[in-house]
């Protein structure tokens, strides 16, 4: 018990990303530029937390790193969605983008570079604090906005068959928007509790892929949350056990384990294959 | 009873670039009337349907519903003034159950708390008083069509809907399930509600309607006229206007070899045969014209012809396999072209087989743009930039100029103006005169008159014998 | 139809605007930025080689992945290409060490040709066959490979009696030549430029060049004409991981010599923006490729004097991009669409 809910910091950001980036895919959008969205808003995070000298400085930064998430991802959702530009020129752009700005702001603004900038994190009781706890409402609530709400309803329509959103008279760009806005501010918390409690500190290119492997999590828990959650878990159980098996030490080289995580998702991609419905 | 008045369409007119869509179209439907808009392919009835929902504002006119006007290119305030639409094409959710598209469509309009069965509820009751079984929670996908078809019209009339409006509802069902709507439409229409059914089958318009509008080429060419007093070949004649002679059976070409096709069945995307053991034979130097709805097989034949489609059955050309077929694509924009490429590229499809050296690519594609008289500034010109009529004769242009033995043809001229219609047509008729047999699939019934020699039609996967286009028109297809 | 000079001069005053901009939002001091930047680039004969030699590797990914996305195969899979390309060319390098160079270069620049194209087909083949996404696998793909890396230079590949995780150092023979042994530039650069006019003239003087480019635009339109367009995909992800593999053969055996974790610096990840701000064709990434190759030697002794440095050029990039991209997306709305009546 006790093991697992030591992954469960591990996992949370993913996790966040992911159940953030199924809204999005359930409206029928990719957001290539998910590590990117993540990479702000964990220097958002940062921001949040140092710059802020009242009460809940710690609140603030996710805050912020929400907000952050938000505008990136309705700004490519600006471009993708209403402009029709291309999804992965402009999720990658928006990749490169947060490696150059977050990257050159935080040597200018805090002089570091390739260093663990330390900062205040969350409280945690037995190893819980309540981001992680908050999954436990996260999951389900995202269930229950896609599959027991109008909203989800139509979300889900216009990502498989748009023509039946707009038949029933729904604007299929502004669904999108919203469900962009709503994946950005998951993928927000994510990627500023990646700073503010997994690793207690802001490093360049922090988020270091976990925003490509939420993308790919997504696509084997088939957009359900509870099984994007499941994906989540696992990924998070295999990097909690290689950071484990690497301290003990093991016969098995430690580059195995590491992508361990990549290489079960890509794999369980191949699996799940040609199942999968095109949007 | 439902009661909503009348409904009725003032003046409309709506042109795409440069063509005519829609000319002044005034046209009023009565409650308790099932009324018929007949035409064929490109008469306009699709940008009818479009307006009339709200889904094409128009240029000019009006859609006028129990005596308010419809604001313009509005479907949510065309719904809610109780405008019902069972579209061609359906807009049902594969994944998501019946009910819950139905609630999907409901959900907008109908006020209250989100609950999926209560929206689908009012549906449910619906299909219980028309004898209908319907499974809620089965997925659209897992539907036969019939079924998805169901779905659709009790979407549109489960609020009492006092105006329906049905676009082409016939084309995807087989005999039995057509004559089952057309009961389903006659009661609707009895319950009070105008009923409009756009169509182009005579048949059936004949069997269920009240009365009869004919659209041609954008414009009313009969408004209003009772069924009961015209005659399927005045109706023909009003759609298509004085049938050229067709020339009486019996005149095959002489000459053997040629297209051989025995009990051919081809699947459809989902695996289902669209084709069912299908026997035709189109000779050298014929057209072997092929009529019927969009949707009954025709691509799939056509297709599997040209040897994109895997097929059951025997297929020769001239006793041996069939090879280099010529192949005009019924989607030139899908299928035909690669539209961000240039001119030039877009021939060179063409030339796969007998690759060019580079320095002949230029003049030879200069010379095909002359001779097939394609409007265009040059070989180095975006496809994206050409008319609709000068993008398909870019095809014809590349599949014909190498004169091949098989010409297979899908609508080659839907869309097309009449120019580029009779450019289009001479050029079948020339291969056809060159010796190379030919298979012109049309849903065009002038076209297919004026060019064929052989006509036969398809229906739901199945060929009838060929026949003159003369004894065609008294029988009606 | 804007001609081509005014287009280049747009572009070019467009990323000029964007680099005078970004600095400005970062709150450096635009004129010694810009000193500092064009001084590291062309400042002695050092920078200018310096420059060069940061264009090929750009060039030779940025062709990679053009040929990629020409084909419609959304390849962001360079680094890990690149990557891939590198670990051969050393594995191969430790099997045949000792001969003679004049057959050890060319095997070795086999090698991680190789080795890329056979990274970049499998992503490809996933996809034709599996239907994976090429732009999730790839991604995937690229962190595999850098623990491919990492593995293969602290074990099977490590410089025997060395304890750090670096591989053997190629001979100096074995290396491609070098006219001032003083600085980086080396002859291998010139296979950037033949690997363009190649991938040009395949691209658009080829049979099969169409078949990418039109596959690429409409695969139906190739399978209506009896071409299968999964294996023009597959082949062309496999030219492609080859050019970023090549573009390895260029980094290892013109300038570092050895393999170690530092191997890859970015150079497939940064293809991506070169080759879409060179608009997909080799004539326009000799371009993009000369711009960003100045700018990375540029920043590279603009960090060594301020705060801000290297990560600029992701910046610029980006935003280039990102502007290209909202800028056609604004002009194909724009554009009237001719509809079916």
């Amino acid at each position: 018990m006790n093991e697992i809910l030591a992954i469960l910091p591990y996992a949370a950001p993913v996790a966040y990303a992911a159940l953030g980036e199924t809204i999005g895919e359930r409206s029928g959008v990719i957001n290539i530029g998910l590590e990117g969205t993540m990479l702000f808003a964990a220097y958002g995070g940062l921001v949040g937390v140092s710059h802020f000298h009242g009460p809940y400085p710690v609140l603030v930064g996710l805050l912020l790193g929400c907000l952050f998430g938000v505008i990136v991802a309705v700004g490519s959702g600006f471009l993708t969605v209403l402009l029709k530009a291309d999804q992965v020129v402009v999720g990658t752009a928006i990749n490169l983008l947060a490696l150059g700005v977050t990257g050159t702001l935080f040597r200018v603004e805090y002089g570091h570079s390739g260093k663990l900038l330390s900062v205040p994190t969350l409280s945690r009781i037995s190893g819980i604090d309540w981001v992680v706890a908050g999954l436990v409402v996260a999951v389900p609530a995202v269930w229950l906005l896609l599959h027991r709400t109008r909203w989800g309803l139509a979300v889900r329509s216009t990502g498989e068959y748009p023509r039946a959103a707009e038949a029933a008279g729904y604007s299929v760009p502004r669904l999108r928007l919203q469900a962009a806005a709503l994946g950005g501010a998951l993928a927000g918390l994510g990627g500023s509790y990646l700073v503010l409690g997994t690793a207690g500190g802001f490093t360049e290119n922090m988020t270091n892929g976990r925003g490509f492997v939420a993308i790919a999590l997504v696509t084997f828990g088939r957009m359900n949350p509870w099984l994007v959650f499941g994906a989540a878990l696992l990924i998070g159980y295999l990097d909690a056990l290689q950071l484990e098996l690497q301290a003990k030490g093991t016969a098995v080289p430690r580059e195995v384990l590491i992508s361990l995580p990549y290489l079960v998702a890509l794999i369980v991609l191949v699996g799940v294959g040609k199942r999968r419905v095109a949007s | 009873m439902v009661s909503g008045g009348g409904l009725e369409l003032v003046g409309i007119s709506k042109r795409f670039g440069a063509v005519k869509a829609l000319n002044d179209v005034s046209l009023s439907f009565k409650p308790g009337e099932v009324h018929a808009v007949l035409g064929e392919n490109g008469a306009g009835k699709s940008t009818l349907v479009n307006v009339m929902a709200g889904l094409t504002a128009p240029d000019s006119g009006h859609v006028i519903a129990d005596g308010r006007e419809l604001p313009a290119g509005d479907p949510v305030a065309s719904r809610r003034a109780g405008l019902g639409v069972v579209h061609q094409h359906f807009t049902l959710v594969p994944s998501l159950s019946a009910a819950e598209n139905i609630a999907l469509f409901r959900m907008r309009t109908a006020p209250g708390r989100f609950d999926v069965a209560a929206l689908a509820a009012p549906a449910l009751e619906r299909a219980k008083t028309l004898g209908w079984t319907l499974e809620p929670d089965a997925k659209a996908e897992s539907l036969p069509v019939g079924a998805k078809q169901r779905i659709e019209i009790l979407k549109s009339i489960c609020d009492d809907e006092p105006f329906l409006l049905f676009d082409e509802p016939t084309a995807p069902l087989s005999p039995d399930e057509v004559e089952d709507l057309l009961r389903i439409l006659r009661r609707l229409a009895d319950e009070g509600r105008v009923v409009v059914l756009v169509a182009h089958k005579l048949k059936e318009v004949l069997a269920v309607a009240d009365r009869v509008s004919v659209l041609r080429r954008g414009e009313v060419q009969a408004a209003g006229l009772a069924a009961r007093d015209i005659t399927a070949d005045q109706l023909a004649t009003l759609m298509v206007g004085e049938l050229p002679h067709a020339k009486p059976l019996g005149a095959r070409a002489t000459s053997h070899g040629g297209l051989v096709a025995q009990e051919l069945t081809v699947p459809g995307d989902s695996g289902a045969p669209a084709v069912r053991r299908v026997s035709f034979s189109a000779r050298r130097g014929e057209i072997i014209g092929i009529g019927g709805v969009d949707g009954n097989g025709q691509v799939e034949l056509a297709e599997a012809i040209a040897g994109i489609r895997p097929f059951r059955g025997d297929l020769t050309f001239d006793g041996g396999p069939v090879r280099d077929v010529a192949y005009i694509p019924a989607d030139r924009h899908a299928d035909g072209l690669a539209l961000e490429m240039d001119v030039a590229d877009n021939l060179l499809l063409g030339r796969l087989r007998s690759w060019p050296r580079r320095r002949e690519v230029e003049p030879w594609a200069r010379e095909l743009i002359e001779k097939f008289e394609v409007k265009t500034s040059g070989p180095a010109q975006a496809a994206v930039e050409l008319s609709g009529g000068n993008q398909q004769k870019l095809i014809v242009a590349r599949t014909l100029d190498r004169e091949p033995d098989l010409v297979v043809a899908v609508n080659p001229t839907r869309g097309l103006d009449v120019k580029a219609t009779a450019f289009v047509c001479d050029q079948l008729r020339a291969a056809r005169d060159r010796g190379a047999a030919v298979v012109l699939i049309s849903a065009d019934l002038d076209e297919l008159f004026e060019v064929a020699d052989q006509v036969s039609f398809m229906s739901a996967g199945a060929l009838s014998p060929a026949q003159s286009a003369a004894s065609l028109v008294g029988g009606t297809p | 139809m804007r001609s081509r000079a005014a287009t280049f001069g747009l572009t070019a005053a467009g990323l000029l605007a964007i680099l005078i901009l970004t600095l400005l939002v970062f709150g450096m001091p635009v004129g010694a930025s810009l000193r500092l930047i064009v001084e590291g680039a062309f400042g002695d004969k050092y920078g200018v080689a310096r420059t060069i030699v940061r264009i090929a590797p750009l060039l030779l990914t940025g062709l990679g992945v053009t040929v990629a996305w020409r084909a419609g195969m959304y390849n962001i899979g360079g680094e890990g290409q690149y990557v891939i390309g590198g670990v051969c060319g050393a594995w191969v390098a430790k099997l045949i060490a000792g001969s003679p160079s004049a057959v050890a270069t060319p095997l070795l620049v086999a090698a991680c040709i190789a080795g890329g194209a056979a990274y970049g087909a499998l992503a490809g083949w996933l996809k034709a066959r599996r239907g994976v996404n090429i732009v999730i696998s790839t991604i995937l793909l690229n962190f595999i490979a850098l623990q491919i890396l990492s593995w293969a230079v602290s074990g099977p590949l490590r410089q025997r009696g060395s304890t750090l995780p670096w591989s053997d150092e190629l001979p100096r023979a074995v290396m491609f030549y070098r006219p001032d042994h003083a600085s980086d530039l080396h002859a291998g650069v010139a296979l950037a430029l033949v690997a363009a006019l190649a991938v040009y003239l395949l691209l658009f003087r080829t049979r099969w060049g169409f078949l990418v480019r039109l596959v690429g635009i409409n695969p139906r339109a190739a399978q209506v004409n009896l071409i299968d367009p999964n294996r023009v995909q597959v082949a062309a992800m496999a030219l492609s991981g080859a050019l970023c593999g090549l573009a390895a053969a260029v980094q290892y055996v013109g300038i570092s010599g050895q393999l170690s974790v530092e191997f890859s610096q970015n150079w497939g990840f940064l293809g991506i923006p070169v080759a879409l701000l060179g608009g997909l064709h080799p004539g326009g990434l000799l371009l993009s490729s000369a711009y960003f190759g100045t700018l990375r030697a540029g920043t590279a002794n603009l960090a060594r004097f301020s705060q801000g440095g290297d990560t600029l050029v992701f910046v610029i990039q980006a935003v280039a991009v990102l502007g290209l991209a909202g800028i056609r997306g604004y002009t194909s709305l724009r554009r009237p669409v001719a509809e079916a009546v």
